[in-house]
């Protein structure tokens, strides 16, 4: 969570994934600008302070030196999903990993020498055809489940939820574990006020911050909720 | 020992300073352990508290407002049994004053869950949260009809023998008159306020931003509403201590709630924006009494000038 000194609004402080770990607690982050928040943190100056409150969370699984992990993701949902790869490229395992990273034009797509330099196998795909395949992720990650049929593969997905919806009822029907990271809105991110609840099979509700945001997407794909609270459900607080 | 006293026996609970948490704000204080030092807080209150579990609202559940935001978390909790063989334990040892929050959908459930949290060890007060919808009623709030909320205070007064707070509700025009029924029923104390029902929509795609429809507003937005909200309580000279809450982000937020007659405040949204808030708080708050030649917190409660 970062918030800059922005006085009484916007209040909250904006969830971020962290990009990269650098030497001396340096992090990076890769946000895009979507709202006021943002908007603000674009326009910070060079040296201007933030309050951070991390790293909280969960990860995705450890890479595994058996199996090849199709890393999909959306936008600015790269973030992990890079992480993830250059934990794979520091222990020599970048082969038995491939990203398919979408967006709706050329320019959503970033650091795309960064990940030829780990030698991790890119796929691109945008909206408007600009780069890469023309299309959706969910295309382009179908054909590279094809392409692995019958060998171990897990997909880990991040980007808006439409997509990981998609990414995960795509894996389910292919019998493939997969893992999402995903968004709701936060106000705290330390599992204190239930505000970014998803219902989830193990439980009526989980957290995106504190049980999250990377979850196993049989836990959280196509949830019903069926358990009604004791009393009406429109108390507020 | 500081040249300030902080310390402040009030509402039936001796406090080591006045700044305690909001309930919904700060979980069940376990949350925060290495963000804040709860030793250094006057108190804690914790999520509200159910006869059973609940599994709250649909979602999404909060929205971000001008200088504050709106909640509809369906008082999710973990219930009195989860919380006194999950949460208690943590909260015995944890070094600060702790108040439980409770709640029930009918009277023998307010009854009930007041009467078994009242009966744990390590529980120092109670604080009754009636902005629920009385389901016998066609779902108006109980803390919203004196009447009632005056015999349920007396009904959870006889079962109860810790100190009692009741968390007013400002979604009222008449807020003197729940505090009377308060006192009336035998109350220790008030807390005032919690949220303000409020609605935020989405002009894009023509939604309501929360599943709700409606939730409670908080942050730094109600300040002004319920200091004039503790302050009319103080003036009608109502004779129960007040816990003041509503938008506190600092020392002088706190500062400010004192002079309008609260004996203690409540930290609740400024927590997530910094989960140290009380603490910072606590440790100005002592700092700008010294500063201002300011002996004793104690002082200021109730001071203010009006010509
Ligand atoms: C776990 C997690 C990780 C994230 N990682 C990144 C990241 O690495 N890079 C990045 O650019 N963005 C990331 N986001 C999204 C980022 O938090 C939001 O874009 C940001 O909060 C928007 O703030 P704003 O003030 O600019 O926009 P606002 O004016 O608040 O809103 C603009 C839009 O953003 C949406 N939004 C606002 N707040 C949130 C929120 N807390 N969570 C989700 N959506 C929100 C709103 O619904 C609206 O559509 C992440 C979100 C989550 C939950
Ligand atoms: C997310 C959230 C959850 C809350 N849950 C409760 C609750 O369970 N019981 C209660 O009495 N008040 C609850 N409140 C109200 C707060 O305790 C407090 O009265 C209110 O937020 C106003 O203070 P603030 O402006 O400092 O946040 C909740 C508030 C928020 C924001
Ligand atoms: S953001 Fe508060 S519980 Fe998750």
């Amino acid at each position: 969570m970062i918030r800059g000194a922005w006085g009484r609004d916007p209040l909250l402080p904006r969830a971020f994934s962290l990009l990269a770990v650098g030497p001396g607690g340096t992090a990076d982050i890769l946000a895009k600008t979507v709202g006021r928040g943002t908007a603000l943190l674009e326009r910070a100056l060079p040296g201007a302070e933030v309050d951070v409150l991390g790293p909280l969370g969960s990860n995705f699984p450890e890479p595994q030196a058996d199996t090849t992990d199709l890393l999909v993701a959306g936008g600015v949902g790269l973030p992990p999903l890079y992480m993830q790869a250059a934990v794979a490229a520091d222990r020599r395992q970048v082969a038995r990993s491939e990203m398919i990273y979408g967006g709706r034009g050329g320019d959503d797509l970033v650091l795309l020498r960064e990940m030829e330099a780990m030698g991790l196998n890119l796929f691109l795909t945008t909206e408007n055809g600009a780069v890469g395949t023309k299309g959706l992720v969910t295309k382009a990650l179908e054909a590279r489940l094809e392409h692995h049929r019958g060998t171990p593969i897990r997909v880990m997905g991040c980007g808006p939820n439409a997509m990981l919806w998609a990414v995960a009822r795509l894996a389910r029907d292919k019998g493939v574990p997969c893992f999402i990271s995903l968004e709701e809105q936060m106000a705290c991110g330390i599992g204190v006020c239930l505000g970014c609840a998803i219902p989830a099979r193990s439980r009526p509700y989980r957290y995106v911050c504190s049980n999250g945001p990377v979850f196993d997407a049989a836990d959280v794909l196509d949830v019903e909720v069926t358990a009604a609270p004791v009393a009406p459900a429109a108390c507020p607080a | 020992m500081s040249a300030v006293n902080l310390a402040i026996e009030t509402g039936g609970i001796a406090f080591r300073n006045p700044i305690l948490t909001a309930s919904g704000t700060f979980g069940y204080g376990r949350e925060f352990e290495g963000l804040t030092d709860l030793r250094a807080l006057g108190g804690l209150v914790t999520k509200g508290i159910s006869p059973k579990p609940r599994f709250g609202n649909a979602t999404p559940r909060i929205c971000e407002t001008a200088s504050g935001m709106l909640n509809s978390i369906g008082l999710e909790n973990v219930g009195v049994e989860g919380f006194e063989r999950d949460k208690l334990p943590y909260l015995r040892e944890c070094g600060t004053r702790v108040l439980v929050n409770f709640f029930g959908a009918t009277f023998d459930e307010y009854v009930d869950c007041g009467a078994r949290l009242d009966a744990l060890d390590g529980v120092d007060g109670l604080e009754m949260n009636v902005s629920c919808p009385n389901i016998k009623a066609g779902g108006i709030e109980f803390g919203t009809d004196p009447r009632v909320l005056r015999d349920l205070v007396r009904a959870c007064r006889a079962a109860i023998r810790k100190p009692l707070w009741i968390k007013l509700t400002p979604n009222t025009s008449d807020i003197v008159a729940l505090a009377v029924a308060c006192a009336e029923g035998g109350a220790d104390g008030l807390s005032i306020i919690n949220t303000i029902t409020g609605m935020a929509i989405d002009a894009r795609t023509r939604r309501p931003k929360i599943a709700t429809i409606f939730g409670g507003l908080s942050g730094p937005a109600i300040k002004p509403i319920a200091l004039r909200m503790v302050y009319q309580v103080r003036r009608a000279g109502v004779s129960l201590p007040i816990s003041g809450i509503g938008g506190i982000q600092d020392a002088t937020d706190a500062i400010e709630f004192f002079l309008a007659g609260a004996s203690t405040v409540q930290v609740g949204t400024q927590s997530f924006v910094d989960p140290d808030a009380s603490g910072r708080i606590v440790r100005d708050l002592e700092a700008r009494l010294a500063a201002d030649g300011i002996h004793d917190v104690r002082e200021l409660v109730g001071a203010l000038v009006v010509k």
